[in-house]
């Protein structure tokens, strides 16, 4: 596979393509993957994915869930994505992912703690690679001891850099021995992001395998959601600036985390190419829907999420977002998912996250568009705008209970402030 | 009082050895193909699947349950949306039940009375009484193409006599309280029940009863609560034997594929059941034999599909290695498994709907029976029941 890039004064267009599974697709970036668990986009069949997107997608493969499944691909012996029903798609595994809310756990030298469903394992690089080369998938991130917050002491990220490092070489060996994994690319990821120092070290060491590599992937900015949520965009800017300073144009750059669209908006501007995918499921799982208002000639009403458990939806027959194309928004209405997220049926999750995929899709495809026609930071105005309209999501896990009656009121109150009812 | 806009029932073909028959029921919003199996969709949903993923398995009547509509999104909701099918986006054809049945089964403090069923609020603990009356409002609201009494729901295998009889007669006065609130009898059929538990003369005074009022189907109900299948088999084939042949017969709650063919032979046009789509969710996969319970190891590095000869969506994609790996952890799971067990469920009415027509069903049930029990030993009430209708399993 290759990474071809243009770069522009503001983001970048670039794309992915010469995949050997799939010779004829190309992935326009920047993009987003869409977030997996145990090999599934979460929530959505084959069959239901295929009537949400036509064309092939990326598939993001944390191996905290994919674990699980290498008996099964081993066995068949085509992949993780042909194993998983999604062979049209294109993979990219990556060994955890860093916005979970998992414990962190401790360390032993040259092993990475991964929390699967049954219980934490010890990962070697070797293993790493070994598990790789049975899930065959088009990009692989090095295993790396990324799950680390920005404000952790000097001695962790020190030896975070230190095991990331070692543990990259070891994959780099293995990656170049192996066989089945000759046409897959592989990602270095750098560390160290809590001090900028050692974020530069950690970048010119992964460069020593330039050679070997389409690009790196940014770590180390954060061990759970509701940290990476609330890191402050100044302080992401610096990280970003000193990524791009040294990080060669022509290398794939890969953002992990679950951010806020205005994060987002200003890493693309930054030059960043891919993004897993973490907010609008994790919209999803808090039984929000996703309204981002990505056309700039449309003035902005109202916030660009809503929380889809309020009382006030129960007899709304509107879609979640006017004039939105997607499967859900053509046919259901607000009262339904409401009713189906107060009864706790799955549909919910199901619809939501349809609606929630193609609306956070939208955003990229937007973005490339304005990208090309240079008139980014235009849009980028507009996302951030809209941004400002809303209190940050309530962070705590991921599958979170219906909020209390207090907060849904104090959100309320601040939502109809803002003309949430929207057009 | 029952309208020919509301149902119209056209037997196409009948069995010349068993009862079985096959036919078109044509309701306000679909042409439904009997004998039909009637997947459950509690609250406006079912298990996960997409409106669309339904009519893709084929499903052309699903049920929905006014107990729990009634609560949640409730009746101002669902009459503002226009009827249940606006609110869930179902374009076929809705049956609902009348909510007794839940009520009973789920609130242990209800307590019946001749004017209806109380009970209290699980929501709000406030004292609610459903009265005939008031369960044929809610299913005005939500429009189903066929609707079901009010009955007076007595365990199956409760033994008090004059309580079953106390039961089957307040069943016939609730039909004439329910008929009479009926608002929409151009576009709704309300559908009596036939009670009267494992008595058989009081079925047939229950049957004998209703048969006077002017209504477009019948069901079968107080059966598949638990009694023993010699018990069962003779209250069905009594039933088909009493009720009107040119109108459909409804046997309440029975679905697993055995019982689904037996009483098919007994001339039953419809059926309901939880179980596929239950069953699913502990990831259990449905197959002529019983059940594959995919969370075993065996199926670990086992790459066939569910069932090879299935057509569905996920035979086509998934591997048994694969679901192994997902049930009980991933919502998808429960998904894949439901869409395959109801195509498991349409695949058999339709081919057994076939087989009536080509004349070949009797021959059917023996391959059938012979797949199910390839030892040879079956079950004296599946001998019993076939044999009442002209088919001895036991010869070749
Ligand atoms: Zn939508
Ligand atoms: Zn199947």
């Amino acid at each position: 596979m290759r990474f071809t890039v243009e770069n522009s004064e503001s983001g970048r267009l670039g794309c992915l393509r010469d995949f050997e599974r799939s010779p004829y697709t190309s992935l326009e970036t920047p993009t987003s993957a869409l977030l997996a668990q145990a090999g599934s986009v979460v929530h959505l069949t084959a069959d239901v994915l295929a009537r949400v997107f036509k064309t092939p997608h990326l598939l993001w493969l944390p191996l905290t869930s994919c674990y699980q499944l290498e008996a099964g691909t081993k066995a068949q012996g085509d992949g993780i994505a042909k194993f998983s029903g999604l062979p049209q798609h294109i993979t990219c595994a990556t060994f955890q992912n860093i916005s979970d809310n998992l414990p962190t756990g401790h360390f032993e030298l040259d092993k990475v703690p991964l929390w699967t469903k049954n219980g934490k394992k010890m990962i070697t690089a070797e293993r790493y690679m070994e598990l790789m080369e049975i899930f065959k998938p088009d990009i692989i991130l090095a295993i790396a001891d990324g799950r680390i917050a920005l404000d952790e002491g000097p001695k962790r990220i020190f030896k975070s850099v230190e095991r990331t490092q070692k543990m990259l070489d070891i994959c780099v060996e293995k990656y170049k021995e192996s066989k089945a994994l000759h046409s897959s690319g592989l990602v270095g990821v750098i560390v160290g992001a809590g001090d900028l120092r050692r974020l530069e070290k950690s970048i010119k060491y992964t460069l020593k395998h330039k050679e070997n590599l389409i690009g790196i992937s940014l770590n180390g900015i954060g061990d759970c959601s509701d940290q990476i949520l609330t890191t402050p965009v100044k302080r992401l800017e610096d990280i970003f600036r000193t990524v791009a300073a040294l990080v060669p144009p022509e290398m794939l750059k890969i953002l992990e985390g679950c951010w806020y669209p205005n994060v987002i908006v200003t890493a693309i501007e930054h030059g960043w190419d891919v993004f897993d995918g973490s907010l609008p499921l994790k919209m999803t799982n808090m039984g929000y829907a996703l309204r981002l208002n990505c056309d700039i000639n449309k003035p902005i009403l109202s916030v660009y999420a809503l929380d889809m458990k309020l009382k006030r939806y129960n007899n709304t027959f509107t879609p979640l977002l006017k004039g939105c194309e997607c499967l859900t928004c053509k046919k259901h209405s607000r009262a339904y998912i409401h009713h189906l997220l107060v009864t706790k049926e799955m549909l919910a999750s199901v619809l939501l996250n349809i609606h929630n995929l193609h609306n956070f899709d939208q955003l990229f495809i937007k973005a490339r568009e304005h990208i090309a026609l240079k008139t980014f930071h235009l849009f980028k105005q507009h996302i951030i705008q809209q941004c400002l309209m809303i209190e940050p999501l309530e962070t705590s896990t991921t599958n979170q209970p219906v909020q209390s009656q207090q907060q849904q009121k104090k959100f309320c109150a601040k939502s109809l402030n803002n003309n949430t009812e929207g057009s | 009082m029952a309208s020919a806009s509301a149902l119209q029932f056209n037997v196409e073909a009948e069995c010349s050895t068993t009862k079985a028959r096959t036919g078109l029921m044509k309701l306000p919003h679909y042409n439904v193909r009997t004998p039909v199996f009637m997947p459950v969709g509690t609250q406006g949903t079912m298990k996960g699947l997409l409106p669309e993923q339904l009519e893709d398995l084929d499903c052309e009547i699903i049920l929905g349950n006014t107990y729990h509509l009634g609560n949640r999104p409730g009746i101002n909701v669902l009459q503002k949306a226009g009827g249940l099918h606006n609110f869930m986006g179902w374009k076929r054809a809705l049956l609902t039940d009348s909510g007794g049945f839940q009520m009973v089964s789920l609130l242990k403090l209800a307590e019946i009375t001749e004017e209806g069923v109380k009970f209290r609020s699980p929501y709000d603990n406030s004292e609610i009484m459903l009265t005939p009356e008031k369960s044929i409002e809610i299913q005005n609201s939500i429009g189903a193409d066929i609707i079901m009494q009010l009955d007076d729901v007595v365990r199956t295998t409760f033994q008090d006599y004059d309580r079953i009889k106390e039961a089957t007669e307040r069943t016939s006065r609730w039909l004439d309280r329910c008929l009479k609130a009926h608002k929409r009898p151009f576009d709704q059929s309300i559908f009596p029940i036939v009670q009267g538990l494992l008595n058989k003369d009081l079925r047939i005074q229950s049957a004998t009863e209703h048969m006077t009022k002017q209504v477009n189907g019948f069901a079968i109900g107080g059966l598949s609560g638990g009694e023993a299948k010699d018990d069962f088999w003779p209250i069905v084939t009594l039933g088909t034997d009493l009720l009107h042949r040119d109108k459909p017969r409804y046997l309440m709650g029975v679905g697993v594929a055995i019982d689904l063919v037996i009483c098919v032979a007994l001339g039953v046009d419809m059926f309901d059941c939880v179980f596929p789509t239950r069953t699913a969710r502990f990831g259990c996969a449905l197959v002529t034999r019983g059940q594959l319970n995919l969370k075993q190891k065996q199926y670990e590095t086992d790459l066939n599909p569910i069932d090879k000869d299935c057509n569905c969506s996920t035979c086509k994609t998934y591997t048994r290695a694969y679901l192994h790996c997902v049930v009980s952890v991933e919502t998808v799971a429960c998904h894949l498994i439901s869409v395959h067990n109801i195509s498991f469920q349409m695949h058999l009415m339709k081919t057994m709907r076939d087989n009536i027509k080509n004349g070949t069903f009797p021959q059917y049930v023996k391959t059938f029976m012979k797949e199910v029990y390839n030892d040879g030993k079956y079950p004296t009430w599946i001998i019993k029941s076939l044999l009442s209708v002209g088919i001895n399993i036991l010869e070749n």
